[in-house]
């Protein structure tokens, strides 16, 4: 069975406050449903939020956590809020550009420029 | 996509001693359980690094091609309890090959026919407009990295998914 961590923390991004979550380990078919509703649990419970999602760890994502993140985005844009991703791993970044999930959330190369993004409340690719 | 009956073969000349058209094939089997699926990433990730003249970033890929694959006849193809034969076929420094075979008892049989037609129309869809969970898998991350997918039915009622990539192709990627 893969191993993941999931570690939430509050943060602000300039002048809103938001949350970054850190993956460390595999999202996979053993563990990904169980592992998302920490996500929507953050979702839900924000009324604008601003969401980190750090992959710096994460060493492997299916296609159904690709799912998983597609619609965490969906429900956050409909709240007017953001996430993004910050610092993948080549072969996380690559899957997600294979499936065309980086034309929909921003990526960024490191912690910094995610922070950043947030803070400005730049747009994300789709809206 | 082919709909057809055949086992696996290599294409590698007989005659060809080189060491650069070297081939291996490699056989596992394991249960229907995800819970070997992290088992099977490592074992994909070592065959490419080390049987296939495959990059580092095919290597990741082939995992996920295999973990896709692999997920979908657990998901739909043997029922719990039976098993599922995962086969590498590689020609070294030429191309790979992957079959991936189920019994059939799975509470979502589906036909190679169908299967193709499903992923087909799949491919017709802008993968950014996608809003369901699932559905990426073989249309999308399986797709766009091999040069051919087909689906076999196989001598046991299931289906074999046969998947093809040419390291000159994968390379130039």
């Amino acid at each position: 069975m893969a191993d993941v961590q999931i570690q939430i923390q509050d943060a602000l991004f300039g002048d809103k406050a938001g949350k970054v979550v850190r993956f460390a380990g595999q999202l996979d078919e053993t563990n990904v449903d169980e592992e998302a509703k920490k996500i929507y649990q953050v979702v839900d419970q924000s009324e604008l939020p601003y969401i980190m999602l750090d992959f710096g760890e994460l060493t492997y994502m299916n296609s159904k956590s690709i799912g998983y993140l597609t619609d965490w985005y969906t429900r956050i844009a409909e709240k007017g809020g953001m996430i993004v991703v910050a610092q993948p791993q080549p072969n996380i970044l690559d899957i997600l550009k294979v499936v065309g999930i980086t034309q929909i959330v921003s990526v960024y190369e490191t912690i910094e420029a995610a922070s950043q993004a947030l803070a400005a409340g730049a747009v994300n690719p789709a809206s | 996509m082919i709909i057809a009956d055949r086992a696996p073969e290599t294409t590698t000349d007989p005659h060809d001693k080189s060491p650069s058209k070297k081939s291996v094939k490699i056989t596992i089997i394991i249960p229907t359980d995800a819970y070997f699926m992290s088992g099977l990433r490592d074992f994909t990730m070592n065959v490419v690094r080390n049987m296939t003249g495959f990059s580092d970033q095919w290597a990741f890929r082939f995992q996920s091609v295999v973990d896709e694959l692999v997920n979908n006849a657990i998901e739909f193809g043997s029922a719990e309890g039976e098993e599922i034969k995962i086969t590498f076929v590689s020609v070294v420094n030429d191309h790979i090959e992957i079959f991936v075979e189920d019994k059939g008892t799975g509470p979502s049989k589906k036909t190679g026919e169908e299967m193709s037609k499903m992923v087909q129309e799949r491919r017709q869809q802008d993968p950014t407009k996608i809003t369901t969970i699932r559905g990426r898998g073989l249309s999308q991350i399986v797709a766009n990295w091999t040069d051919e997918m087909e689906f076999i039915d196989n001598e046991y009622g299931g289906l074999t998914v046969h998947i093809t990539k040419s390291i000159e192709g994968g390379e130039t990627l």
